[in-house]
């Protein structure tokens, strides 16, 4: 008897570890699973840690409400290392191995043009945030890529109109990187302008190299050519460089300097606590102060709280694609059919933390480019997000669809690409 | 073309110089005493860089003596690295190739551990209140730090003229520089020696980043970019030749900043095309004759 008893408690045991291993599969098989990329290191790797902060965030709250359908997401990360080649190894092998339904990142736009390959070849959805490049939507668009933050063209689009009204700026000299994002960013702008503005004309140009650690003599340069205007497509530590180098010349008191995409970065605000001239005209595609919505105002708190620090512009970016990514399966009902989520998600409109009142973000099927409001603003002295003494202020707002090219324009660039 | 813009242009081309200088002397000291080709040299940049930070913006303590101790920081961290690392590999077969993955593997080490420590964002230290403005001579600008910058650097190039040349110390690198064995069985305590010129040069390229932290951007990775200009003024003034590196420095200060005077969209190019019309002429550098500290 005894031994029956052990003999059926054995049995028992056996059965409740299958039933526990069924349950776990099931489970393992509903989630929806997105495999991430981002740059851990290198100068970019303050964005990738921030996006993925941010992806952490926004799967958090939807798990905590129940996930998707019943669903949960599961985020697998991985370095990227801004590295093309090595980022389309790691997205290869999360769609064979890892079989993850949605692919999401990258920073660098060259990262974006190969990741965008693999998830055309494989027919599994690739998400964008952050990386810029215009090519990704237009000439090298596939139907699977997806982007929730704004292009170079949007911001250079509203860059333009900013310009367009103000009378004094005639005379502009550009200073940026030499490769592919510092001169596209100034192209759109100034062809942009030009439509708008006869007068204004380009009394100098520098290209010098990425992460230069010195511009002194491009300083002295710029002085000598008495622009009105300094644009600059910096991004990140070259900016900071470039303004302390410039400010015992008086630079920002003799001309207006211009950084209209990447120069609102508050990882610049905060690495200047001393020192950063009020008035500089800067932008970013996501703003701590900007739009004063209470969901802005707790993606950032939130943030801090759980970081203990502020989020630079690319977390909100990643934050919108988990939430993207979320919003495509509830309104598909599926994750493993990647035709009926482009159906619903080229057509999907959610409200994000950079959405002022009475705006929601909105995809736009022609190529899957988010449609978003742009912000252009001024230093101000702020103390509101230490250890920034200055934050942007005198906001200047531009309609989302003022920003975007036309249909026409973007079926005009594809077609001059395959001739 | 007015004169005062060429002299505004000449004083920002010899701080750039003074900046190169300081890192490539230390690069070049090592290669022509201890014989190693350290590319890791831009790492000391980094850690002075950020021990400067650590020292001045958040330890408090003053700006110069931040600076002082970020030298002799980063001069402790090279003479580390000196013993417990390249020591091993001196006089191996094939050493060259384990002097560049060693040291190459102490970039990515270095950086890393600065990451660990500091984080990714942008650090920035204050300069001297009395340094943060700028001397006008006639209508040319020139901003008082890049005046201490070219001092600390010219005060550098006659201190270590005067190390090489008049003391017991200088005369004994000399003697290991042109033939290490000959020199060690004359008494020279050779081991003490190159970690002293180790320590001595990974100090200087800590200076250089210290003093470059207020003017220049404090990331990891930041070590890199001046390792590449490093190298471009060493091979031009001659490897393992302390006056090549001023020489080299001052040629790609200047020719750069009246580069970008006349030719802005081609401003990368100059450091390069000097580089090569160097090595297609004078292979062995501007001012190489045999010896190597001289």
């Amino acid at each position: 008897m005894r031994k029956e008893g052990r003999k059926r408690q054995v049995m028992l045991a056996i059965g409740l570890v299958l039933v526990l291993g069924l349950a776990e599969a099931a489970q393992a098989a509903e989630k929806i699973v997105i495999g991430a990329m981002y740059p851990m290191t290198g100068r970019a790797g303050r964005y990738g840690i921030d996006s993925v902060s941010a992806a952490e965030i926004a799967m958090n709250e939807i798990n905590a409400k129940g996930g998707v359908n019943g669903r949960m997401i599961d985020i697998i990360f991985n370095d990227s290392k801004a590295n093309p080649a090595y980022s389309i190894k790691v997205a290869k092998r999360y769609i064979t191995e890892d079989k993850v339904n949605f692919l999401m990142g990258v920073v660098s736009s060259a990262v974006g043009l190969a990741v965008t390959e693999v998830s055309k070849e494989n027919k599994v959805i690739f998400v964008g945030t952050d990386h810029a490049s215009t090519a990704l939507t237009t000439e090298k668009f596939q139907p699977y890529y997806f982007r929730v933050s704004n292009n170079t063209y949007q911001s250079a689009a509203a860059a333009a109109l900013y310009a367009k009204d103000i009378k004094p700026w005639k005379k502009y000299y550009v200073i940026g990187p030499d490769y592919e994002y510092g001169h596209r960013t100034w192209e759109d702008f100034w062809m942009l302008l030009g439509r708008q503005r006869k007068d204004v004309q380009l009394v100098g140009q520098a290209w010098p190299k990425l992460f230069e650690p010195d511009y002194t003599p491009y300083i002295t340069a710029i002085l000598s050519a008495k622009p009105d205007v300094l644009v600059t497509t910096f991004w990140g530590g070259d900016t900071v460089a470039f303004i302390k180098q410039a400010l015992p010349y008086k630079l920002f008191d003799k001309m207006k300097f211009y950084n209209y995409d990447g120069g609102g970065n508050y990882e610049l605000l905060e690495a200047m606590p001393t020192g950063l001239p009020k008035g500089l005209v800067l932008s970013a595609r996501h703003h701590l102060n900007w739009p004063d919505t209470k969901q802005n105002k707790e993606f950032v708190a939130k943030f801090k709280a759980q970081t203990g620090r502020y989020p630079s512009y690319a977390a909100e970016g990643a934050y919108a694609g988990v939430y993207f990514i979320a919003e495509g399966v509830r309104q598909a009902g599926t994750a493993e059919d990647p035709d009926k989520l482009v159906a619903v998600m080229e057509k999907i409109k959610f409200k994000l933390p950079e959405d002022p009142e009475g705006f929601m973000s909105y995809m736009r099927p022609i190529d899957h480019q988010i449609v978003q409001v742009q912000a252009i603003g001024e230093t101000v002295p702020d103390k509101s997000f230490p250890p920034a003494t200055m934050m942007l202020g005198n906001w200047k707002i531009f309609k989302a669809e003022e920003i975007i090219p036309s249909v026409a324009e973007i079926e005009a660039a594809r077609k001059a690409v395959k001739k | 073309m007015d004169g005062n813009l060429l002299a505004a242009q000449f004083i920002g081309g010899l701080t750039s110089a003074m900046s190169l200088f300081l890192v490539a002397s230390g690069l070049t000291l090592i290669f022509g005493v201890v014989n190693v080709f350290n590319f890791a040299h831009g790492s000391f940049y980094l850690l002075g860089a950020y021990f400067a930070y650590q020292a001045v913006a958040v330890s408090g303590v003053g700006f110069w003596a931040g600076v002082l101790l970020a030298s002799l920081g980063a001069g402790a961290a090279g003479v580390l690295m000196e013993y417990f690392f390249l020591r091993r590999i001196y006089g191996r077969a094939g050493e060259a190739g384990f002097q560049i993955l060693l040291t190459y593997s102490f970039i990515l080490i270095l950086d890393d551990v600065v990451k660990m420590i500091w984080g990714t964002d942008y650090k920035s230290i204050s300069k001297p209140v009395a340094l943060a403005g700028s001397f006008s001579l006639g209508e040319v600008t020139m901003p008082r730090y890049d005046l201490v910058v070219i001092v600390i650097g010219l005060a550098v190039a006659f201190g270590m003229w005067a190390a090489i040349r008049k003391t017991r110390f200088g005369r004994n690198l000399r003697a290991i520089s042109s033939n290490r064995e000959m020199a060690s069985s004359l008494g020279v305590n050779v081991p003490l020696a190159l970690s002293l010129v180790f320590g001595l040069a990974t100090a200087l390229g800590g200076l250089s980043g210290a003093i470059s932290a207020p003017v220049r951007t404090v990331t990891p990775g930041a070590g890199i970019e001046v390792i590449i200009g490093s190298l471009i003024v060493v091979v031009i003034g001659g490897l393992g030749n302390f006056w090549g590196a001023l020489v080299g420095a001052l040629v790609i200060g200047e020719v750069t900043a009246f580069g970008i005077l006349f030719l802005p969209q081609w401003a990368i190019l100059f450091s390069y095309a000097v580089m090569a019309l160097v090595l297609i002429f004078r292979p062995e550098g501007l001012l190489m004759k045999r010896g190597a500290v001289r």
